[in-house]
């Protein structure tokens, strides 16, 4: 379903330095710019292949790449170097509610939130009661979500983003949402995504959880793939190494 | 072509999104304002009120021949439309970074989905336009507009309005995500575009070798040829509908291939 091949991704961490004074000043400075290496490569030479129902946990410390690697594979970021190939539709979660916008109510929000996420008007309109069920907002369809708390934002959108049935789920330290009724339930509605065969990249830093969902795990470090395998070897190889340092 | 079959077949398949984006902007636009959409309306009239004093009362310009009214709306309504829907297109990009970061979205939705937005509202303008121009024609003001058949052809023209409007919101969004002083900039160029567009004065007072020049610019084209047929009841020469959208087509295409060329990039100037 996922291949990557020798994919690696750069960043120019220099990009916000060149302002207008230091062009001016490096213009009449007699001296050579030295030229600094602000290249910064989140991933590199990572290659991978994911089979359909089979559910990837990603770990590593922060920064090591877990979220340049899931933009890459959903399309976000376009890989410097190396190729991604993706068959079949995805259903991203990296940031919950990311498209929404804080002055409209609820009501509003599942419509753009579902257009953003690529559904038609048919399909929300079929699912919308459903979404609100799920979501255990009924009350507050017609409220702005400025005023929303943090915990109920993110119950709508996950509700939103689940309402599909992907064939690929990209979720990103999601499943913390909410209270702890809601995190069981929505812990609930992942298990039964990957039971109907959903194929899963999950990225969090609960190993427990990592344990339980997970058929295989990769390990990255620096971008750089450290170990690929078995949930409990590597999980137990990384805990290893993080609590030596 | 490729290119744009490309954008032409993902444009069906975000048709939901560009409509949801659309009426977004309605809805927060006029939240919690009294007269919600009636806005849309006034505000154009109002302006336009305000500029019509200042300039033939206060400033006493006139056109010779013409009903300085129905010449100086038809301008201002299209250049409105040019710059209000152009400045959105330019910072809609960079407004939606949060997104573009997270959904794989096709950006080009967003400064579309603006020149649409401002689109609504210039059909919106268009209807305190056409009574002025009604008005004008049952005797408000020393001469008649003109009312006639060639009224077919307005369509055409605010086409190619839309499409010039266009092509240059891609580009000018494009350099604002490379270069942020874009926004600075870019108003700075507007003041100055519409000064050297006629809009509240005649070409003719200019001298006759800076007149060829101030007619090389589109937006006079489209100004000029709305204002032939609403004012003198003439139809534009056919190479004045020509150029029109040929400009404007080929300003559109531009636009879309530099933003094409570019939009993978975007991504890393967040």
């Amino acid at each position: 379903m996922i291949n990557l091949k020798n994919v690696s991704m750069k960043f120019n961490l220099g990009i916000e330095a060149t302002s207008f004074k230091e062009t001016f000043i490096s213009l009449f400075s007699k001296k050579k710019k030295k030229k600094t290496n602000n290249d910064f490569w989140a991933l590199q030479d990572v290659s991978f292949g994911v089979k359909k129902g089979e559910v990837i946990g990603l770990i590593g410390s922060n920064g090591a790449g877990k979220s340049t690697l899931l933009k890459v594979v959903s399309g976000v970021m376009k890989p410097t170097k190396g190729k991604v190939t993706v068959k079949g539709v995805i259903s991203p979660m990296i940031e919950l509610g990311a498209g929404f916008d804080a002055e409209l109510t609820a009501r509003e929000n599942i419509y753009l939130n579902g257009a953003i996420l690529g559904y038609s008007k048919k399909f929300i309109d079929q699912k919308f009661d459903e979404i609100v069920e799920f979501s255990e907002l009924k009350d507050f369809l017609e409220v702005p979500i400025k005023n929303f708390s943090s915990g109920m934002t993110a119950k709508l959108a996950f509700s939103i983003a689940t309402i599909v049935n992907p064939e690929i789920l990209i979720v990103d330290e999601i499943l913390s949402v909410g209270d702890i009724k809601f995190q069981e339930k929505s812990k609930n509605k992942m298990l039964e995504m990957i039971n109907g065969g959903t194929t899963v990249l999950y990225v969090s830093h609960t190993l427990a959880s990592i344990r339980e969902l997970c058929t295989k795990v990769i390990w990255l470090e620096h971008g750089v793939v450290q170990m690929v395998g078995d949930p409990k070897k590597v999980c137990d190889a990384y805990y290893k190494k993080q609590m030596e340092k | 072509m490729t290119a744009i079959k490309n954008i032409w077949g993902n444009f069906k398949k975000y048709k939901f999104l560009m409509m949801q984006l659309i009426s977004r902007d309605f809805k927060v636009k006029y939240k919690r304002s009294v007269l919600g959409v009636l806005w849309s309306i006034l505000q154009p009239v109002l302006m336009m009120t305000v500029m019509a004093i200042v300039f033939s009362q206060m400033f006493r310009f006139k056109v010779e021949g013409t009903n300085y009214l129905v010449y100086l709306m038809t301008g201002l309504i299209m250049f409105n439309y040019f710059s209000e829907a152009s400045s959105n297109a330019m910072t809609s990009v960079v407004y939606n970074f949060t997104l573009i970061n997270k959904v794989y979205i096709p950006k080009y939705i967003f400064p579309i989905a603006k020149c649409l937005f401002v689109g609504i509202n210039f059909l919106f303008t268009l209807i305190p336009w056409i009574a002025i121009i009604l008005l004008s024609y049952v005797g408000l003001g020393e001469y008649p507009a003109s009312i006639n058949a060639w009224y077919i052809l307005l369509p055409y023209i605010f086409a190619c309005l839309f499409m010039f409007t266009l092509g240059i919101g891609m580009i000018v969004s494009c350099i604002s995500v490379f270069l942020r002083d874009m926004f600075y900039i870019y108003s700075i160029i507007l003041t100055i575009w519409n000064y050297l567009t006629p809009v509240f004065y005649s070409i003719e007072i200019l001298p006759t070798s800076l007149q060829t020049l101030f007619k090389i610019n589109p937006l006079y084209m489209f100004i000029s040829g709305a204002r032939s047929i609403v004012l003198y009841g003439q139809r534009p020469s056919l190479i004045q509908l020509g150029t029109m959208g040929l400009i404007s087509i080929v300003t559109m295409i531009i636009g879309l291939l530099i933003f094409k060329r570019k939009q993978d990039k975007f991504i890393y100037y967040v």
